[in-house]
């Protein structure tokens, strides 16, 4: 019982506390006959690990047993600070460590070399003695003899060889049916050359335990004889069985290895295009690819008036106006319509709104908002990030700019960036997420559970923001530092994952040098990631900022591709835009309303992407004429010009506004439109008071005498940049006639509400 | 008003250690004391009980200071109240709950609820939703279940959230794999202030009822149209939230529910000032007028500083304390009476809970820290029999000692008083049956 200070500690240490494992080491499955999902899926046979005479090695035997019993999780004794005076480093990454921990610490009490058996090792979580952290251990297991046969030849720290890969069989396997199981198979490379079965000391978990489950088979047996001395080997079979259809992750850890298995069971039964290969854009090809596998197909492209109101939205945050409906059809007539798609995808990513929308977007993820009274830093921040958007400054520049500026903040923009976060580890945490795409909050208060980020990570990235004074001017500080909570010292700079940063040298240039080196496996997929979701409605990752082993993209080679496409050609956005752009992928018609979600995650059809708040306030605006001011802008700004998160834009927060104030990536815009904004889009004064405005477009016509069929024809094209077809037509004239001569202002009033307030109109198809 | 609880993690992060939970941990050791039944409806159920009012303690309310007091305990664990004696013989409350303690004969307590998670969003996902956080999926908490399951068509929403359904850090919609339409309607204003109404309730001048009318249909039809230019089908489904908006703009009923002007200055002081009382006599308000269910939110419980001010006193000094405890208390034991006279308890269960409790040992700053091993939940009406006490905590409040009571136990307790069976089956968007309560056994002494 403690009543901790720091509650994040209490919180997660009761959270995770050590609770037994889902699956237990030795489980007697019965199991009949091994089926593989595919032939070339069969494992290999392999040497599997034995508990050999030669002796055993620390290292790459003992630790794996910890690491499969659960003793060095986060929430046991790899914590921090460890658990009941015990520390094993997480998951076993530090073996040295470790050794010490056991062999050394506690005056050697830990092992008894004169008794094996009566080790505090083993009879703790064996249960022979109280342990905190229940029966890890069978008593007289196979484990058990393991370490008992270790302590008996000394315990000794052989570093006889070390993991250099881990990989599993099959990493990805297409399973018809409940009926035909995947066998998994985990492989682990040592540096000595040698390769070995290691499923008995990997742990298998279906992220969806419902759709997926691990069925573990054991067998012990004693070879040998003949004069040799007995060998008692263990071998585990695991079997995954998918319960449903779609793709299916189980994620297989061995030591601190964490490697991702992608089970596929068929949701349809379509044979198209088999492998993808006939695809020219490289999107295409990984997309078919997995609709090929999934039995899925790929649905006809959307008509050229649908085309052209998605590609105008999600490149310029803008309804095509009227010049552009009729530029657009006259190119399409002249030169058809692949030419036609091609050529607008140019202009559009040429052009000043495309800057103009992009900087928008860019300033929720930069989370741009003045503080109180003090303005001046936030608009050199937005005059900067215009600038570099409109003159198509690769995204490395833009990144380095932003971490090596200092200065004066109102007016040196990208410094600003360093004001952020309220402290440095708040800093830390936002910059992983942008740059990074991780998370890595976790790692405050101990090694992140299901990443490889440590507190050594945590806080290392923290003592590099320390550095930096962050009041008005951004400086160096060389005496800035953060507490590194295990140690009480103040923590040692580091590059996330990698080293510590030499003291005295400039922490900022060293994780700009490694964000952008050849292996940096952070930065492209984190942005290309972030650019497919703009433009297809959801991420490759889900978070889209939280990357990491154990939550991976639904089309791992996709991203990767993406990424490594990005990379090569100077991380511009434009070039990764243009090439989603152009694939048949996002050229994919609008899916019907009865379809789920289980196919629409495979870009299958079109995801309908609701209008950010401030794009639905510019596109009522524009269809409506009618122009409102924002804050201390006066009517007439257009809302995506508005970056600064801090204005007061009540108007705007009624549609889901993101303050940026916290990570606006992550926010569900559709679930910001609930039933309160629905009434006041009934009730209240945003799109009424618009259709009563003298100057606004529907006013204008109808003082104009202008025909019902205009009418409807001009809010139609600029709603959704076609003409009515003839039914429509039809449908309001009749209607609106009907309704007799002293209604017709209320009806054709309700008739644009009715066009503002639509699903067609409110979202991007 | 937002109240920030001390760790801001949010929901992503939930999912995340949700995952730890997939990937390695199972169920802690203590709740394997009790038998793993899958959810049984209970045969002979009495359900008697048709609306649910959840008076929902944001922050983790302190079991000690509150419904579990241990006047025996060393200081440290004590802490600064005294007990009272209730109307139930041997029953003792914390000395903050006056009301509750001369009502004790109408409420049921439940001593030993016991989780294993101890942080807000995690917390709050358990108690409301009966699972715990995954990352596959996020359940929806059982007032949305209820209102999915019995929708009233009535002209107010099925599910009312006073004055917001901000829990567990703000970070969990409610609805989870369910649609959006079933999030709770916040009403956002504060019913304690003097001008509180509901935003946008009152109609645009000359959009008159026939024209609002006019609209949906015309929805309908732009819609309709839009679809049948790709495809065949063009029957629409308005969005729901639409039309629940839309009955909301058309009933001159449902203003008047919001109207609490129209209560008498008794029955409102009776509930006391602070937005918790007013907030429980709109709650009653909407169950008379039909609402099925309403969750009172009230914030501030994370008491990790100062709780002798902000459990007792409300401010330093206070000469009436108007801390948290005492403005429930009397909140409560109001709304217990009102529902009684109006004929209302017996089909209206109220449920008083939070995420968790606090820490037994008070710390260094005066405070209690998070504490989910055991913690306190209360219940009225709905047909309950009150003055029990169940299950109880050891001699200091920090483990169960008798008949341990997880969350899925009070979710499936609270679905069978409300004539849900918790062996129902919902289905996520991809189709998966989802059971309301996967490993929870219905309380038997309250059905």
């Amino acid at each position: 019982m403690g009543g901790r200070a720091n509650c994040c500690n209490l919180a997660f240490v009761v959270a995770l506390s050590c609770f037994a494992w889902v699956v237990s080491a030795s489980e007697p499955t019965e199991v009949s006959g091994v089926q593989t999902a595919d032939e070339r899926c069969q494992p290999r046979q392999l040497p599997v690990s034995t508990v050999a005479p030669k002796p055993v090695d620390f290292d790459t035997e003992v630790v794996p047993v910890l690491t499969k019993a659960g003793c060095n999780v986060g929430a046991c004794h790899g914590s921090a600070s460890g658990r009941g005076g015990f520390r094993l480093s997480l998951f076993g990454g530090r073996p040295q460590d470790d050794y010490k921990a056991i062999v050394q610490e506690f005056s050697g009490r830990r092992v008894n070399l004169a008794q094996p058996a009566n080790s505090l090792v083993l009879q703790k979580p064996t249960g022979m003695l109280d342990h905190g952290g229940e029966v890890r251990l069978e008593w007289q297991g196979v484990d058990h003899k393991l370490i008992e046969r270790w302590i008996s030849e000394g315990a000794p720290r052989l570093e006889r060889t070390k993991l250099v890969n881990f990989s599993v069989k099959p990493n990805s396997a297409v399973v018809k049916n409940a009926d035909e199981p995947a066998r998994l198979q985990a492989i682990a490379e040592f540096s000595d050359g040698t390769e070995r079965d290691v499923t008995a000391w990997t742990v298998f978990t279906a992220t969806d335990s419902a759709s997926v489950e691990i069925k573990i088979h054991s067998n012990t047996r004693v070879v040998g004889g003949d004069g040799k001395p007995a060998e008692e080997s263990i071998s585990q079979t695991v079997r995954a069985i998918v319960r449903r259809p779609g793709q299916h992750i189980v994620i297989a850890r061995y030591l601190d290895r964490v490697v991702p298995i992608e089970l596929i069971q068929p949701i349809g039964h379509s044979t198209m295009d088999r492998d993808g290969k006939s695809a020219t854009n490289l999107v295409d090809r990984y997309v078919r690819q997995k609709q090929s596998r999934l039995g899925l197909w790929s649905s006809p492209d959307a008509d050229d008036a649908t085309f052209l109101r998605r590609i105008t939205l999600d490149l310029t945050g803008r309804l095509p106006t009227g010049e552009q409906v009729d530029a657009f059809s006259l190119s399409r007539r002249r030169n058809g319509s692949t030419t036609a798609r091609v050529e607008l995808i140019d202009q559009l990513l040429e052009s000043d709104e495309f800057s103009e929308y992009w900087a928008y977007r860019f300033s929720r993820l930069l989370r741009i908002r003045s503080a109180p009274r003090e303005t001046q830093g936030a608009d050199a921040y937005a005059n900067w990030l215009c600038a570099v958007i409109a003159n198509g400054t690769s995204l490395k520049e833009m990144t380095r700019e932003l971490l090596l500026s200092e200065g004066d903040t109102h007016v040196n923009g990208p410094a600003n960036f360093y004001r952020v976060g309220a402290d440095a580890r708040l800093q830390a945490e936002y910059a992983s997420e942008l740059l990074m795409g991780a998370r890595m909050r976790c790692a405050n208060c101990h090694n992140h559970p299901l990443d490889r980020w440590t507190q050594d990570d945590y806080h290392g990235l923290a003592a590099i923001f320390a550095k930096m004074s962050t009041g008005r001017m951004v400086q160096p500080n060389p005496r800035g530092e953060v507490t590194h909570p295990a140690t009480g010292e103040p923590a040692v700079m580091r590059i996330p994952g990698q080293e510590f940063v030499p003291p005295g040298s400039d922490g900022r240039q060293h994780l700009a040098d490694w964000l952008f080196a050849d292996d940096n496996a952070y930065f492209g997929r984190a942005w290309v990631n972030r650019l497919w979701k703009s433009m297809m409605g959801r991420g490759l990752v889900e978070p889209s900022d939280d990357l990491r082993a154990t939550n991976p993209p639904s089309h791992p080679a996709l991203l990767d591709a993406l990424a490594e496409d990005f990379t090569a050609n100077g991380y511009d956005i434009r070039h990764t835009l243009r090439l989603i752009a152009k694939s048949q992928a996002y050229a994919a018609s609008r899916a019907p309303p009865d379809v789920d979600d289980l196919v629409l995650k495979f870009y299958v059809f079109a995801t309908a992407k609701p209008l950010p708040a401030e794009v639905l306030a510019d596109a009522v605006s524009d269809v409506t004429g009618v122009w409102t001011g924002y804050g201390q802008h006066k009517a007439g700004v257009r809302a995506v010009t508005i970056l600064d998160g801090a204005i007061a834009a009540p108007q705007l927060d009624v549609l889901g506004r993101c303050q940026r104030a916290e990570a606006c990536e992550t926010i569900d815009v559709a679930a910001q439109r609930g039933l309160a904004s629905k009434l006041h889009f009934l009730n209240g004064d945003w799109i009424n008071k618009r259709l009563i405005a003298p100057d606004g477009r529907l006013q204008q016509l109808i003082a104009k005498d202008a025909t019902t069929e205009s009418i409807v024809r001009s809010i139609y094209r600029h709603a959704f940049s076609r003409d009515p077809s003839s039914a429509e037509q039809e449908y309001w004239q009749k209607t609106i006639k009907a309704a007799g001569p002293a209604e017709r202002q209320a009806v054709l009033q309700d008739f644009a509400w009715s066009i503002l307030n639509s699903r067609a109109f409110t979202h991007n198809y | 008003m937002r109240v920030k609880n001390c760790d801001g993690v949010t929901r992503r992060d939930a999912l995340r250690v949700g995952g730890l939970t997939a990937l390695s941990l199972s169920l802690p050791g203590l709740l394997r004391l009790r038998s793993g039944h899958a959810a049984k409806s209970v045969p002979g159920a009495s359900a008697k009980a048709k609306n649910c009012i959840l008076i929902w303690l944001d922050g983790g309310p302190s079991h000690l200071d509150m419904f579990d007091p241990k006047p025996n305990a060393p200081a440290e664990v004590r802490g600064p109240f005294e007990t009272l004696q209730t109307n139930v013989p041997g029953v003792s409350f914390s000395e903050l709950m006056p009301e509750c303690g001369k009502r004790a004969d109408r409420l049921a307590v439940v001593r030993s609820m016991t989780s294993p998670l101890g942080e807000h969003n995690f917390g709050t996902h358990y108690l409301l939703s009966g699972y715990r956080p995954t990352p596959v999926l996020e359940y929806p908490a059982f007032g949305c279940v209820a209102a999915h399951l019995r929708p009233t068509s009535g002209m107010l929403p099925d599910h009312i959230a006073v004055p917001n359904f901000r829990v567990g850090g703000a970070n969990f919609s409610g609805n989870g794999f369910l649609s959006t339409t079933v999030q709770p309607f916040a009403i956002g204003g504060d019913p304690a202030k003097p001008d509180f109404s509901v935003r946008d309730l009152d109609r645009f001048p000359d959009v008159t009822a026939k024209r609002l009318n006019r609209r949906r249909k015309f929805l309908a039809a732009v819609d309709g149209f839009q679809q049948a230019v790709e495809q065949q089908a063009a029957d629409v489904n308005l969005d729901p939230q639409f039309e629940q908006a839309f009955r909301l703009a058309t009933s001159p009923e449902a203003k008047s529910a919001f109207d609490l002007q129209a209560e008498d200055a008794r029955t409102r002081a009776a509930y006391g000032p602070r937005t918790i009382g007013q907030s429980c006599l709109l709650a009653r308000r909407l169950i008379e007028r039909g609402v099925p269910i309403v969750t009172v939110n009230n914030p501030g419980w994370d008491t990790h500083q100062q709780l002798y001010t902000r459990l007792k006193e409300g401010f330093a000094g206070a000469r009436t304390p108007v801390g948290l405890v005492p403005s429930l208390d009397r909140a409560l034991g109001a709304l217990l009476d009102d529902l009684d006279e109006r004929g209302l308890l017996e089909e209206t269960l109220v449920v008083v809970m939070g995420e968790f409790g606090r820490t037994p040992k008070l710390n260094t700053s005066g405070g209690r820290d998070h504490w989910p091993r055991v913690f306190s939940v209360a219940l009225a009406g709905g047909g309950i029999s009150g003055g029990q006490i169940i299950g109880a905590s050891d001699a200091v409040g920090e483990s169960p000692a008798e008949r341990p009571v997880s969350p899925a136990d009070l979710t499936a307790t609270i679905y069978t008083l409300l004539g849900i069976d918790p062996g129902t089956e919902l289905h996520t968007p991809d189709g998966r049956p989802v059971r309301l309560v996967q490993d929870g056994t219905a309380i038997e002494e309250l059905l």
